[in-house]
């Protein structure tokens, strides 16, 4: 053996070799055939990998792991170790919920009472009539307005819902993927009316709208439009707003439709590739992009394939960038990302069980590192909006987590395992694998448009399905200590049913009040960006700020770009 | 045994939902338990899947709702089928659905609600029993 390749740990290959088959044979073969194993077979949650009942450095050798090549330091490539230096000791994660409900005014009481439970950031989420490019005075938002998140017509609500206290917000993502430009506009203009100093707070967008054809649904155009707007806000930010975030390929959507963790690496790569190649046909280099492109997660509660996930994620990333893009800046390589643990995994059935999954899910987050926010949901969520006794025990995780468990005490504790190193190369190695598929069929674009992630998803979706339905995968509550007639143990919050009138009547009384002369000069301005390929941002930017709504903003670019056709969602059903 | 016709079951979607899994799931197991599936499509009125379910002739109508709209649009949808002369029609309800409106929604006529962890041997046993039981025979 080459002696700049010896392990460093001490042993020798034939010896341990030979120790180990002694073992086998002499202490774990007697000791199985006593008391045999409590399974057939062991295997990861997700991937369904066999798991061996020990791991040794010999398996470390089987698959060639180097450590610098393979680990090398934190804030190095390739990044194995933590993307930042000093881990989370210099500085914690930020620590965040998803919330957004009813009139920007509920939004904003609920927000004040967030923050002073000891949270420092803000996921906004919208209604579905938002989302979908309504204004909530349209046929198909009723029923809909201010339910799934908070309602958004003008201007006027976005002022409504920044009306509290700033000073203790660092962050604010907003999650309105399909018309992202109008959302960002509206948060421009809303800051600027309260006198916030636009740099001051960190704009985060998921901007995610790619996610949004292969899982969530919450689309409006077809999927080569929805990346050309999804591009000029990001063109739109990088140029005047430099410290924002205007991506995250949002991963943790992929994992809430079951994806396991190699197709959620692979086919959020492979979406951040479309998102790059846009930016560099605009004449973009890929350093002045690469740094701009974040991930966000979703973490499942078995723990090492989490581990092993999070740490692939960021070692594969680095890699792309370099070796397929020729980026050269550290910044360009360090994956940038946000963790969420598994809203998908967050049981009806005795919800109290869920604080258990989340503190598991928070500790392979903050053990693993690399997320420079942790987003935890909340264990009523499939009940409903989260109630406030589960926001404070939610923000409670966060802290025990980072104050009690020790893990975010050194940075990557869990490295030099043999199980977590062995794991996190064959995640790495399957991830590569299925990238070169995905380049193979003409890339991401391509892949959805012909249904494959749709298709891959739905698989992994009866997958699932029927392990739990078997009992084969054991999920406490559902499948597994069942308590049969069981009768909802917590209370749950419930929404102002009038929140939808509410809202009507000042979309009522705003579409009165306004400068109406106005808006239909901003609208032509805005269809001629769609015809001429300007960017779309600052025509919408100036539409807002005299309260032309979301819908009508909306309706021009249906005109203009088509709508995208919902059954793609689908492609076998 | 008797040699029934195949049931026949309209999956629906309505409003602006478009939450996958629950409804892609079910169209699967329905299909392997040896039912006529037929899909709505996603962001559809009742008065789409009313129509639907007339034209296609089906035993079922399943609506899959996440989002929280089903106290909207389910009484809406029942009326609309009873004008039809769909009264026979079978309608489940599965999802997100809150215990308080369960017996709202079973007395405006939905006939069984499925929450989240409802296995689909019970979802197809009961689909197949409430059939038999409508058509007046007896089950195989």
């Amino acid at each position: 053996m080459n002696a700049e390749h010896k392990p460093a740990y001490g042993y020798s290959t034939q010896l341990l070799s030979t120790s180990l088959e002694a073992w086998q044979k002499q202490v774990w073969q007697p000791a199985v055939e006593a008391q045999p194993e409590r399974q057939e077979q062991f295997l990861t949650q997700s991937m369904r990998w066999d798991i061996k009942p020990l791991y040794t450095p010999l398996d470390l050798e089987e698959i060639g792991f180097r450590y610098e090549a393979d680990l090398g330091f934190p804030g190095q490539a390739p990044y194995t170790r933590e993307t930042r230096p000093t881990g989370y000791r210099s500085r914690l994660w930020a620590m965040t919920q998803v919330t957004g409900f009813g009139t920007g005014e509920d939004s904003a009481k609920r927000w004040a009472y967030m923050l002073e439970q000891g949270l420092d950031s803000l996921i906004i989420e919208y209604d579905l009539p938002t989302t979908n490019g309504y204004d909530s005075d349209h046929p198909l938002a009723r029923g809909e307005v201010c339910r799934a998140g908070m309602a958004l017509d003008s201007l006027q609500d976005m002022e409504d819902a920044l009306n509290f206290p700033l000073d203790k917000l660092n962050n604010i993502m907003s999650v309105c993927n399909a018309p992202q430009p109008v959302n960002l506009a509206m948060l421009i203009a809303a800051l600027e009316k309260k006198g916030k100093a636009l740099d001051s707070i960190r704009l985060m967008m998921p901007n995610a709208i790619l996610i949004e054809y292969t899982c969530v649904g919450r689309y409006i155009f077809p999927p080569k439009h929805g990346l050309r707007i999804a591009t000029d806000v990001i063109e739109y930010v990088i140029r005047n707003h430099p410290t924002w975030a205007p991506l995250s390929v949002v991963g943790a959507q992929l994992y809430a439709a079951r994806a396991n963790p190699v197709q959620e690496i692979a086919f959020s790569f492979a979406i951040a590739k479309s998102y790059i190649d846009a930016l560099l046909e605009r004449g973009f280099h890929i350093d002045e992009v690469a740094p701009y492109v974040r991930h966000i997660t979703g973490i499942d509660t078995d723990f090492f394939e989490s581990v092993a996930k999070l740490r692939a994620y960021r070692k594969v990333w680095g890699r792309i960038m370099r070796d397929q893009y020729g980026a050269q800046k550290p910044e360009s390589l360090r994956l940038q990302l946000m963790s969420s643990p598994g809203t998908m995994d967050m049981t009806l059935q005795q919800p109290l069980n869920n604080i258990a999954r989340l503190g598991i899910q928070m500790l392979a987050c903050a053990a693993a590192g690399g997320a420079y926010t942790i987003n935890t949901p909340l264990h009523d969520e499939a009940h409903a909006l989260p109630s406030e006794e589960a926001i404070a025990i939610g923000a409670s995780i966060h802290n025990i987590v980072a104050h009690e468990s020790g893990v975010a005490d050194t940075i990557d504790p869990l490295a030099g395992s043999y199980y977590v190193e062995y794991l996190t190369r064959r995640v790495e190695d399957a991830v590569l694998e299925e990238m070169e598929k995905i380049d193979a069929m003409g890339g991401a674009l391509k892949a959805i448009e012909e249904g494959y992630f749709q298709r891959k998803l739905a698989e992994q979706q009866n997958a699932r399905n029927r392990a739990i339905e078997s009992g084969e995968r054991k999920l406490v509550g559902v499948n597994y200590l069942v308590k049969p007639g069981e009768k909802r143990e917590i209370e749950i919050f419930r929404l102002d049913d009038s929140a939808e009138q509410r809202q009507l009547e000042r979309l009522r009384k705003l579409r009165a009040s306004r400068d109406n002369s106005k808006v239909q000069r901003h609208l032509d301005a805005v269809r001629a960006a769609c015809r001429d390929g300007g960017n779309l941002v600052p025509p919408i930017l100036a539409a807002v700020k005299d309260y032309v709504t979301h819908g009508e903003l909306c309706q021009v670019m249906r005109e203009e770009f088509g709508e995208h056709d919902p059954n793609a969602l689908t492609p076998d059903i | 045994m008797s040699m029934s016709a195949p049931i026949r079951i309209l999956l629906a979607k309505m409003g602006l939902d478009t939450h996958t899994i629950g409804v892609t799931v079910l169209a699967k197991g329905l299909r392997d338990a040896g039912f006529e599936v037929i899909f709505s499509g996603f962001k559809q009125t009742p008065e789409v899947v009313a129509a639907s379910a007339l034209q296609e002739d089906v035993d079922v109508v399943g609506v899959s709702s996440l989002s929280g709209g089903h106290m909207r649009y389910m009484p809406h949808l029942l009326e609309l089928m009873r004008e039809q002369g769909l009264d026979d029609t079978l309608v489940i309800l599965g999802g997100v659905i809150p215990e308080e409106d369960i017996e709202a929604l079973a007395d405006i006529g939905v006939d069984r609600v499925f929450t989240m962890g409802a296995s689909m041997d019970d979802i197809v046993a009961y689909i197949r029993r409430a059939v038999a039981e409508k058509r007046g025979e007896a089950l195989a």
